[in-house]
């Protein structure tokens, strides 16, 4: 009876319902995508791949995919670039300034997505800059929203940086700009590189700002999806959610190898 | 001018504290340079906009204007707290995200601290890939999951129906049950990783001497174990409840928009009845109940780090 193990057991059987909660829908969406018949039946139909060849045929859910990517690319570069200048400075100055700035850069997540969609739409087309439904103007909605995740990523990584290193290779003759690409750079660089998997795949996912943004021409996979779950449950559209669940969990792993997760989310 | 007060303030600050480390940063003294760019384009593309839509909340409604004029008005805001159809949904919102809140603590509470109890290293990042996955993968996604799952013909119903378990199909969805789990289903990884961290902060020989004492398992846990994770349980249940209350996707697909919620509200004021500045209304009302949640949040994380360090 000493020897009880650290877990209650009651705690243990919740957790497999909370992973089954978590699991269910996405291994639902799997079989959606590979089942034989025209939807989803209990009991299955069987395997097969024609939905799968169905999305890699399908003009709206391939180019949608091909758009998300893109999208998400295009925003991922631009705010890993402003994201990571703007984590240096945040993690090497001090003083009040920097605490706001800090609880700025953080304010897109408190703001909800339909908001900010519609903030951004309202502004594009009052101003007339020739934004509005435009590919610039759903990406700089991206920007926004995946930025907050660059910055506080590589803080993250950059507060438990020791400066002293950068200070030994600037006393052993190294320019300023030397010492911090070959030693700062260096050190945080898979800090970056897991920020920029975390925007790619936050922006690649995002619903709720691209709402207002997305045009039937310029419609990225959750917009699609959504489109298609309004009126049926198309297996094309699951087959189309495989590709981006193998593209999220790869993602996933490749992050856990780059940084120690639990620093970023406070573990 | 905000831009010149920081950086003007910034640069004073290098120049006070004289530390040379920080000309390494940009190879100059100016180093605030670097916080410019994302500066700049949080202000044009993020203030300006946000501000603007606040403002315009402040105008008369008129169908297809979208311009700012400078009469400002609170006949939107009268309208939202004396129609029933707007403020129930405002108590709709609080309700379901209150619900959702707290059923995500039941669920995640014993996850997140199997996690944080695991101490088998490869067992325990394939538990964080877990959640972190599903958090990261698509809301659509999940939810058409979710709806094969629950619909009228869905695989629940079928399966219940084939065993003559039941005999009518199950209201699963398109109620406020369907949103209900459908945002459980979202917002229960944030629930299990801000709980992670306080558990794990926990001495397991708190609880060790709770126990030596005479208290019973189930004893040590309520009054030794949960009230120290009170921080991360706070921060947790306020940020589900900020994400639940201002979902669109999952009350749209979930609800099949028999469940008013606030932005719901917003999107059809706005796409299709060509209301902006009633939908930019609602928008600040829900902003200001979000970020309520989000106040308190923030102290409470507070008090976390503070905890910790």
């Amino acid at each position: 009876m000493r020897d009880e193990s650290p877990i209650p057991l009651i705690f243990k059987a919740i957790s497999v319902i909370t992973l089954a909660m978590l699991a269910i829908p996405v291994v639902i969406v799997v079989l959606a995508g590979l089942n034989a018949g025209d939807y989803l039946t209990f009991p299955p139909q069987g395997l097969s791949l024609r939905w799968v060849i169905s999305f890699l045929t399908s003009p709206t859910f391939l180019s949608a995919y091909g758009i998300s990517f893109l999208v998400a690319a295009i925003s991922t570069v631009i705010s890993t670039v402003i994201g990571a200048m703007a984590a240096l400075f945040l993690t090497r100055a001090g003083g009040r300034v920097v605490a706001v700035l800090r609880a700025f850069f953080m304010m897109p997540i408190v703001l909800p997505g339909v908001v900010l969609g519609l903030a951004l739409y309202v502004f594009y087309v009052s101003s007339g800059i020739g934004l509005a439904r435009s590919l610039a103007g759903l990406v700089i909605g991206h920007v926004i929203v995946t930025c907050p995740f660059v910055i506080a990523t590589v803080t993250a990584a950059l507060v438990g940086f020791d400066r002293s290193l950068e200070e030994a290779a600037r006393s052993l003759g190294a320019s300023p700009f030397a010492a911090f690409r070959l030693v700062t750079l260096k050190i945080i660089s898979p800090a970056i590189s897991a920020g920029t998997i975390f925007a790619f795949i936050i922006s690649f996912g995002q619903f709720e700002v691209t709402l207002f943004l997305s045009t039937p021409n310029l419609q990225t996979l959750p917009m699609a999806m959504y489109v298609a779950l309004r009126y049926s449950f198309e297996p094309t559209a699951a087959a189309a959610g495989i590709f981006a669940i193998v593209l999220v969990v790869i993602s996933m792993v490749a992050t856990s190898r780059l940084v120690n997760l639990k620093r970023i989310f406070g573990g | 001018m905000a831009a010149t007060t920081t950086t003007g303030t910034a640069d004073e600050g290098t120049g006070m504290r004289r530390i040379g480390l920080f000309r390494t940063v940009s190879a100059g003294p100016a180093f605030w340079w670097l916080v410019l760019p994302a500066f700049l384009f949080f202000l044009v593309f993020f203030v300006v906009p946000t501000v603007s839509l606040f403002a315009l909340a402040f105008n008369k409604s008129a169908a297809g204007v979208i311009s700012l004029s400078s009469a400002v008005t609170f006949d939107n805001f009268l309208r939202i707290f004396t129609r029933s159809i707007y403020y129930e949904s405002i108590l709709r919102s609080i309700g379901i995200a209150g619900a959702v809140s707290f059923i995500c603590l039941v669920f995640g509470y014993p996850l997140a601290y199997v996690i944080a109890k695991t101490t088998n290293p490869g067992r325990n990042t394939l538990l964080m890939i877990l959640v972190l996955s599903s958090m990261q993968l698509d809301m659509v996604i999940r939810l058409y999951g979710l709806m094969v799952l629950l619909g009228d013909n869905g695989l629940i119903n079928a399966m219940l129906l084939r065993f003559g378990i039941i005999s009518a199909a199950l209201p699963l969805m398109y109620n406020v049950f369907g949103v209900i789990v459908g945002l459980v289903q979202i917002t229960l990884p944030f629930m299990i990783l801000s709980l992670i961290g306080v558990i794990k902060s926990i001495h397991p020989s708190l609880e060790e001497a709770a126990r030596s004492l005479g208290a019973s398992r189930a004893k040590a846990f309520f009054s030794v174990v949960l009230p120290l994770s009170m921080p991360g349980v706070l921060a947790g249940t306020l940020l589900v409840f900020a994400l639940a209350i201002s979902s669109y996707v999952v009350p749209a697909l979930m609800g099949g928009w028999k469940v008013m919620v606030m932005p719901i509200h917003i999107y059809q004021q706005v796409a299709e009845t060509g209301r902006w500045q009633f939908g930019a209304a609602i928008a600040v009302v829900l902003f200001l109940t979000s970020l309520m949640a989000i106040a308190v949040y923030h102290r409470a994380a507070m008090r976390t780090t503070g905890g910790r360090s």
